[in-house]
């Protein structure tokens, strides 16, 4: 034993150091995938925008320009062009709306439905929850395809000749409906997810105490899955911001909807309308700026949310 | 034709055709080196057209050593000419594209397509000057015009025969018309005014003698709300205001279900509409007529254009010469003209074109009407256009959807959204650099 004492420890070193070496290898090699594609796919397409929102094309000489349009620096006018466009804050108003209609019934309804889903009573838990999560699976595009023919009086099963769901204030209603029909049953999830990882003896003394089963609901567990519904909020103002599937499907039934009528058209409209890539591009930062600014303000109402409660 | 949207090409044949695309742009670079006579030459060929393989096809079989694949470009209208733009820098485009005529100048300016002068014949004696100005710019001639787009009025005249009337002459009967038939029938109007399509606008505004861009030297004048344009504008508004006429666009699911079931009676169209009708308004074919548009003054035959194409050969083609014989086979040739046709229902360009014995018989949904295509001929030789397209008349056309929906929507006039349109166009002109006059 005495002899083999220094051996051993000479292969424990040896395996240690190795072990090191590998340690510190393996995480850079299982990374390297995703780091490589979002420097790939995000973060090199947006350094390239970010040059084009400073370009701009120029064609000089002739009737239609005698040489080939020059991409010529247009320093900050790009951003100016977009901050100073009334229809750009239009755009932005009109999302603003949705938004405010959309995202409190997002999370009421994603809500209801997670706590409904989970209380004692309920029956056929598992079809009704595939049953709201159904609508998550319909691409955008094919909802709001359906809808329009729901909306249009010639085609409208509900009520689509008495109710002008075209109208200047309808609009607003009949795209948020769409939207947040396609996304409540994913929300529901995340929250259901939660609500069922709640340690179940908490709601046994509670009933234990008397509690009705509406009182835990709304006292034991909504405040429980408080960080959930906050991610949910997250989720579905980022989603406010995205809005363009719904809109654009249901531009060409009606004149509700113009092609600038949400940001994100606006920018496909200049970059792939109005062939102006660079004025789209500067449009997309100024959006990214006010998403990530936005994100941050509702993270930070959703974390004082949390920490009031848990006091 | 022109309406793509129609065709209801779903994303994903759009992102099918996108990849064959790459895939071919690869294979042509690679096979076809050497532009020896004795090897093939293989062309690319973009175009949305129902029926055009055919076409091709024919080409194909009789010419051998030029060879040409026909690809269906993912998106249409616009939104293949700014991928064209985008793709020219980066020399992937394919040889031979459709363009509409309004896009032209706007692929010209950014030296997408090339001047065909030193291959084409002199066209000059197959094609009348309007058809000829759709294409020429500054003395040089970016291809040859496939159809004449003659704007006409389509009329149920089943409806128009029990209430005694006939096709209107001029606008003042449209407008009588239209209160006789909607007083008659509160269900039913005469027609509708679509926001979504500014080429139909153009048209009407061009048969009432406006001028939207006119040039002198190399300066442009851009005159979207000049008086002629804002007469056409007050006119609709005004049977609008009235309930005479339906502020519904074109296309949608609510005009196919009011035109299939006699809500609409009538409608302002183009030579090309017995193409699209069938899918439209299946149930009432052999019921409808066309007629010449209505005239400002009667006896006055002159008519915009709504629509019409060209092919033109792109600056990234290897084989100019070999792509420009085949645009001239195509829409210059009596062989070519004869396919589109019989294939593609096209009302030919071409003066000679107009006169062959495919014409005699009406497209399918007009069979009721043999003398279809004297209509067309009739009115082709009283077309009257822009002096010319602007370079820009894709923020033009955007403008005019986006005003002209909104004026609509919020019953707000018409003459204000041609104000929109105006300044919209000339911002974007003088931001890329054209010398625009005021």
């Amino acid at each position: 034993m005495a002899i083999a004492a220094p051996a051993r420890a000479h292969t424990q070193a040896k395996v240690q150091a190795h072990r090191k070496k590998r340690g510190s290898s393996l995480p850079v090699f299982l990374v390297a995938p995703a780091v490589v594609l979002l420097l790939l796919f995000t973060i090199a397409p947006a350094i390239y925008a970010i040059d084009l929102s400073f370009l701009h094309l120029k064609i000089s000489g002739g009737l239609l320009g005698t040489g080939t349009p020059q991409e010529v620096w247009a320093g900050f006018s790009n951003y100016i062009a977009t901050l100073s466009d009334p229809e750009f804050w239009h755009s932005l108003g009109r999302m603003l709306i949705i938004a405010v209609i959309g995202v409190p019934a997002t999370i009421f309804f994603a809500t209801l439905f997670a706590l409904s889903l989970d209380a004692k009573r309920a029956r056929l838990v598992g079809f009704t929850r595939l049953a709201i999560f159904l609508p998550y699976a319909v691409p955008g595009v094919v909802a709001s395809l359906l809808w329009g023919f729901l909306y249009l009086p010639a085609t409208s099963p509900i009520g689509g000749q008495f109710i002008n769901y075209f109208g200047s204030t309808g609009i607003f209603f009949s795209v948020t409906n769409v939207a947040v029909w396609g996304v409540v049953g994913f929300n529901m999830v995340i929250l259901y997810t939660a609500v069922r990882s709640l340690p179940p003896d908490l709601f046994e003394a509670a009933e234990l105490d008397g509690a009705s089963e509406l009182q835990i609901a709304l006292r034991i567990k909504l405040p429980l899955i408080a960080p959930a519904i906050t991610m949910v909020a997250l989720f579905s103002v980022i989603g406010a911001l995205q809005l363009f599937n719904e809109p654009t499907t249901l531009k060409p039934l009606a004149n509700a909807i113009t092609s600038t009528w949400v940001p994100l058209m606006r920018v496909y409209t200049q970059a792939n309308v109005n062939n102006d890539i660079y004025g789209g591009s500067a449009t997309s930062f100024v959006l990214i700026i006010l998403t990530v600014g936005l994100a941050i303000v509702v993270n930070l109402i959703g974390r004082r949310i949390v920490g009031r409660e848990s006091k | 034709m022109r309406k793509s949207k129609l065709k209801g090409v779903t994303a994903a044949v759009g992102l099918l055709a996108a990849a064959t695309l790459v895939l071919t742009g690869c294979t042509a670079t690679t096979s076809a080196t050497s532009a020896d006579s004795s090897k093939t030459v293989h062309l690319t060929f973009t175009n949305w057209d129902g029926g055009m393989q055919t076409v091709v096809d024919e080409w194909n079989k009789a010419n051998p050593k030029i060879q040409v694949k026909l690809i269906k470009p993912a998106g249409t209208g616009y939104t293949l000419y700014n991928k064209l733009i985008t793709n020219n820098k980066a020399g992937t485009n394919p040889d031979v594209t459709e363009v509409e005529y309004q896009a032209l100048p706007a692929l010209i300016s950014n030296k997408v397509v090339i001047s065909l002068d030193k291959y084409l014949p002199d066209l000059s004696k197959n094609f009348s000057a309007s058809a000829l100005a759709q294409v020429q710019f500054q003395g040089k001639t970016y291809g040859v015009p496939q159809n004449a787009c003659p704007m006409v009025f389509f009329y149920r005249k089943d409806v128009f025969d029990k209430l005694g009337l006939s096709a209107p002459a001029t606008w003042a009967d449209y407008a009588k018309a239209a209160a006789v038939i909607h007083a008659a029938d509160p269900a039913q109007q005469i027609g509708n005014f679509t926001a979504a399509d500014p080429g139909w606008f153009a048209g009407l505004a061009q048969q009432a003698g406006a001028n939207w861009w006119t040039t002198k030297g190399t300066t442009w004048t851009v005159g979207i709300n000049d008086a002629a344009t804002v007469k056409v504008a007050d006119y609709w508004e005004g049977l609008i205001n009235q309930g005479l006429v339906n502020p519904e666009p074109n296309w949608s699911a609510q005009w196919n279900t009011d035109m299939n079931s006699g809500a609409l009676v009538g409608w302002v169209g183009a030579q090309w509409g017995p193409n699209q009708l069938p899918s439209i308004a299946k149930d009432t074919a052999g019921k409808w007529e066309a007629a010449p548009l209505p005239a400002w003054t009667a006896g006055d035959k002159t008519v915009g254009i709504w629509g019409g194409e060209t092919e033109a050969v792109t600056a990234n083609s290897k084989y100019p010469e070999q792509a420009a014989k085949f645009v001239n086979w195509m829409n210059g040739s009596t062989a070519g003209i004869n396919s589109l046709i019989k294939n593609v229902q096209v009302f030919p360009a071409s003066t000679p074109g107009q006169a062959l014995p495919a014409l005699k018989t009406p497209p399918p949904f007009m069979s009721n009407q043999p003398d279809y295509n004297a209509v067309m001929a009739e009115s082709a030789k009283n077309v009257r256009t822009f002096q010319i397209w602007g370079p820009n008349a894709n923020v033009t056309f955007d403008s005019y959807s986006n005003a002209f929906a909104s004026a609509l929507q919020n019953k707000t006039s018409l003459s204000a959204a041609l104000t929109t349109m105006q300044n919209a166009t000339v911002s974007d002109m003088k931001k890329i650099g054209f010398k625009v006059n005021g």
